[in-house]
């Protein structure tokens, strides 16, 4: 084949790719502007939609929370960074900040297949870590995940079992 | 218009089947998500690859083009293009997949809509696969009008 031939084809091909998407593109834009629920071009808002996966997560009480303790069927996530964990943590709590769930996600699948739950917590109402740890936990196939809203200070000042230094 | 004769038609016989085969899948997949593009959106952003201002954009035009392709290879018109366009599809959404199972991310594939399964290896076996019949309708379609005089 020719150095000629061989431009002539990959100028055929091109032709073609750019009569496509000229097609694809104005066929779609067409299409979503005369649709009645239309959706705006360049308009997602990741923070709204992981606002709203966010709040189907459920939440548990601090006594839900307690009697899963008593029988052994929890386990307590802390989504607070690491130097608060060392200053004291619910007992036996793994220390998981939201952007390090893929590191334990293996570890957590075996402990779901085994029937636990997984309670996360961080300080504060308004607190946005336990519902991020537990939405990345989600978001890995982990889904018997609960949310003890403000769960470290209910826990410490209900006198229930705490611990302190790294795990 | 009659059937030709012709001597040795194996090749462009199973390439027609292979254009056909990529046609059907991607009219399927291209019109269940033309009807939501809300939810493919959602699951475009799901992989964590594009930045929020493209994510509409390309649940709007992604499902046109898949039926376009679709188009294109059902009528033998402009089949090179159609052929080389889903190669590079099916190339983009198998990267896309490796990078999310290698993050350990368990989410919607959103490849036929919002009826598909959670994404795993064995998706990424069938990316591959049509990538490869995508590279060879490319190279070995004649198009309808070699089986006709």
């Amino acid at each position: 084949m020719t150095k000629n031939n061989l431009s002539q084809k990959f100028y055929s091909y091109f032709r073609e790719v750019i009569i496509i998407l000229a097609i694809a593109l104005f066929i779609a834009i067409v299409s979503n502007s005369i649709r009645p629920d239309n959706t705006p071009l360049f308009g997602f808002s990741s923070a709204a939609l992981i606002k709203e996966q966010q709040a189907k997560i459920p939440y548990i009480t601090l006594s839900e929370a307690y009697d899963l303790y008593l029988k052994k069927k929890v386990i307590f996530i802390d989504a607070r960074d690491p130097y608060s964990f060392e200053e004291g943590h619910i007992v036996d709590a793994i220390n998981i900040y939201p952007d390090e769930v893929s590191l334990h996600t293996q570890s957590l699948k075996a402990k779901a297949n085994q029937g636990f739950i997984f309670v996360t917590y961080c300080d504060g109402p308004q607190c946005p870590l336990s519902k991020e740890t537990a939405h990345a936990l989600i978001l890995r196939g982990i889904s018997t995940v609960k949310v003890l809203v403000n769960g470290w200070s209910l826990w410490l000042n209900a006198g229930h079992p705490v611990s302190k230094g790294k795990k | 218009m009659k059937l030709r004769n012709f001597p040795r038609p194996f090749i462009p016989v199973f390439a027609l089947i292979c254009r056909l085969t990529l046609a059907i899948i991607f009219l399927y997949a291209g019109i269940e998500k033309i009807f939501n593009p809300g939810d493919f959106a959602v699951a475009i952003y799901n992989y964590r690859l594009l930045p929020d201002y493209v994510i509409n954009f390309v649940a709007i035009l992604l499902p046109w083009l898949e039926v376009i392709i679709a188009i294109n290879l059902i009528t033998g018109i402009n089949v090179r293009g159609s052929a080389l366009l889903s190669a590079v599809l099916f190339l983009t959404f198998a990267t896309a997949l490796t990078i999310n199972l290698m993050q350990g991310l368990d989410i919607s594939c959103g490849c036929f809509g919002a009826s598909s399964g959670n994404i795993n290896w064995s998706y990424i076996v069938r990316d591959l696969s049509l990538f490869c019949i995508s590279v060879f309708v490319m190279i070995y379609d004649r198009g309808w009008r070699y089986f006709f005089v």
